[in-house]
């Protein structure tokens, strides 16, 4: 079996861990390895998260007072591009780092966030679509996770001219599922209020490897209070499991199970 | 005259005269000369544009101052390298045997002096173009040939000049020119280069499904445990429900083919999971794309496109805004009991139309006939049982029904056993 230190670049071997849920693993005097050897079967982790764009129409006197017609003017938008927990908790127990690809066009197109909150600003005219790279901690995945989202301007309404108050907001919710995760990610993330961990059967105990930072400390990675936060969509799951089970409810599928 | 009937035209259009103009013409034509009538049918009865066989060597017979014998004869074979002598039959014309070499010997593919003399020049002249040499060869060789000959002749040559130990390292001994391999490989790509752009999509198409089954083929071998036995679990219960179900009725090709429909769906909801436990990190929305994928695979396109209108028309999501676990699960779900209801509300229409021929037909005898009649409770016009269950269940279930306000559809489903929630569309 490989073994991996925590933090440690290296790749998981193939041949060793993956595909394989082992509950034991072999015997080893590092406690740390042993919690990534072993894993959690027919469990799984996952992180709610939303992603996508907000954007800022500058209006036609924002560049140093002169009038400027928006038009040929390279900065007529300025938009963020972000990864946010979906109810707004700090990511980066799970997130490791995030790379945004912008469109050519921009300097250094690849744009590395290495701490929360994941998210970038820029200026610019034009719509495109941005590649979103979400790399994890060592325990939790060695394999990167792409998204893609759509960088929206112009708002879907044409009509009258664009205002400079409200953005144009796209967000997509979406769940990282991570199935059958190593026990070191576990102990670190059970208490997470970011994390939905599945719930364990009594008696089942793992200890945090780990004393939590001082938050204080730190920069605060959570976005409750962000400066942004007024736009965020709501994801509601409530409404959509109604609908969802008042169409299954609908009289003309009961003939499924009538004789 | 037969296209003019099938077209509904009227026939007879020409008026006699035309008739008796166009018949003389043909006449000649239609004898066939040399060759007998019915032989001329078989090339379809129409003079060929130009003759393939000249009519007038048909009916030639050898000149009949010849003088034809058949003697057994010794001959020799210049292809060999022994001087074997073999007999055979040979036409003897006045006393006269054939001169010439044996008629076989041409297709020995031997390398003369000369020739190789030839080759050689024409390698130095032209710097090893092999190409350009076998346009200039004076007999027709391929460039595989010429190639051939001249790297074994190279390597007889280098070996016999050097010691052995020597040259085991020289490109020509260590890797001789394979020449059936060379012509092999030209031309398994001079037929990727002639693929057309459909014979390309379709191949990677297939290439695409083949790894994906293997994948998932070699995922659900590798976690053996608790997941397949947990699946298969599953499997029989469902599938023995369905048995019992049926044990009464005189078998119809619908609830084996419904048995085989669930054990393929169990067999692909195992796969989706277990291809995705490999990928150690996915999407939500993914994980349930793949699954739908594999719920509707067994759909036509346009049965997956009416799933769809089914859902927008309650109101519902294609694609969750809120895919979390439970959503997924729900919708998931709500996706198969429409594709089961679409499916059910098609053979229902196929056996009621089946029903209605039945009916017509003088002789409708069912197995369900002769039970039926004494039921008073039926207001409905006869309909012979278009599902082929016995008498008895059929009456047992009657009883069962609902309200008669139901519409006559419903009450034929063929569905089997009451609902649990849980029951899934793989139980039908």
């Amino acid at each position: 079996m490989s073994a991996r230190k925590q933090g440690d670049g290296q790749p998981e071997d193939g041949g060793a861990t993956a595909g394989k849920r082992l509950k034991i693993a072999k015997f080893s005097e590092d406690p740390e390895k042993k919690g990534l050897s072993r894993r959690l079967k027919d469990a799984e982790i996952s992180l709610p998260i939303v992603y996508g764009t907000i954007a800022f129409y500058l209006g036609r006197k924002a560049s140093d007072g002169l009038f400027v017609s928006t038009v040929i003017r390279s900065q007529s938008h300025k938009w963020t591009v972000y990864v946010r927990g979906a109810t707004n908790e700090d990511l980066s127990a799970v997130i490791k780092r995030v790379v945004f690809q912008l469109h050519p066009s921009f300097n250094n197109p690849t744009r590395v966030m290495e701490a929360p909150p994941f998210e970038l600003s820029e200026c610019g005219w034009g719509e495109f679509e941005i590649a979103i790279s979400l790399f994890f901690h060592p325990d939790v995945c060695d394999k990167q996770l792409d998204l893609y989202h759509h960088l929206k301007l112009y708002p879907e309404d044409e009509s009258g001219p664009q205002s400079t108050k409200k953005p144009v907001v796209v967000e997509s919710y979406d769940e990282i599922v991570f199935p059958d995760p190593s026990e070191a990610f576990y102990a670190r993330v059970q208490n997470n209020p970011a994390v939905i961990v599945p719930r364990m059967p009594a008696g089942f105990n793992i200890s945090a490897p780990v004393a939590p930072e001082n938050t204080s400390e730190r920069e605060r990675g959570d976005t409750k209070d962000h400066p942004l936060s007024q736009w965020f969509m709501n994801f509601s799951e409530a409404d959509e499991l109604l609908k969802l089970a008042a169409a299954r409810q609908q009289p003309f599928m009961e003939m499924i199970y009538e004789n | 005259m037969d296209a003019k009937d099938i077209l509904g035209l009227p026939k007879n259009q020409l008026p006699i005269p035309q008739e008796k103009k166009s018949r003389p013409p043909k006449e000649p034509q239609r004898k066939p000369d040399g060759i007998s009538r019915e032989v001329y049918a078989l090339t379809g009865g129409l003079a060929p544009l130009m003759p393939s066989v000249d009519v007038s060597q048909l009916k030639r017979r050898p000149p009949s101052d010849e003088k034809v014998t058949w003697q057994w004869l010794p001959f020799t074979n210049s292809a060999r390298k022994d001087d074997l002598q073999l007999f055979h039959w040979v036409r003897v014309v006045n006393g006269v045997p054939p001169t010439g070499d044996y008629a076989f010997a041409k297709y020995n593919k031997a390398w003369t002096k000369e020739e190789t003399d030839q080759l050689f020049d024409l390698c130095e002249r032209f710097d090893l173009r092999f190409i350009v040499i076998a346009d200039r060869f004076p007999s027709s060789r391929t460039v595989e040939e010429l190639k051939d000959r001249y790297y074994s002749v190279s390597r007889a040559l280098l070996s016999a000049r050097a010691p052995p130990a020597d040259i085991t390292g020289h490109p020509l001994v260590k890797e001789p020119y394979n020449i059936s391999q060379e012509v092999e490989r030209k031309r398994a790509l001079s037929m990727v280069l002639s693929q057309t752009k459909q014979q390309e999509r379709k191949d990677t198409e297939v290439l695409a499904e083949a790894k994906r089954i293997t994948e998932s083929r070699m995922a659900a071998k590798g976690p053996e445990e608790s997941e397949l036995p947990a699946v298969a679990n599953i499997g029989p219960d469902n599938s023995q429900r369905a048995i019992t179900g049926d044990a009464v009725t005189p078998s119809t090709a619908m609830p084996s083919s419904a048995i085989a429909a669930s054990s393929t769906l169990m067999a692909d909801n195992a796969s989706t999971l277990a291809s995705l436990r490999m990928l150690r990190v996915y999407l939500r929305t993914y994980a349930l794309d793949q699954m739908v994928q594999a719920a509707s695979a067994s759909a036509g396109l346009r049965t997956i496109k009416r799933v769809e209108q089914t859902l927008q028309e309650l109101g519902v999501n294609l694609k969750p805004k809120v895919p979390t676990k439970a959503v997924c699960a729900e919708h998931l779900e709500l996706r198969k009991e429409i594709l089961t209801l679409l499916n059910l509300q098609k053979q229902l229409q196929y056996k009621e139309a089946e029903g209605t021929s039945f009916q017509d037909s003088p002789y409708s005898e069912t197995p369900g006939t002769p039970k039926r009649a004494p039921r008073g409770d039926q207001d409905r016009p006869f309909m012979p049982d278009p599902l082929g269950f016995g008498g008895d269940r059929f009456g047992k279930r009657d009883q069962k029904r609902k309200a008669p306000g139901r519409t006559s559809e419903a009450a034929q489903s063929p569905s089997q056993s009451k609902r649990p929630r849980k029951m899934k569309a793989s139980d039908i």
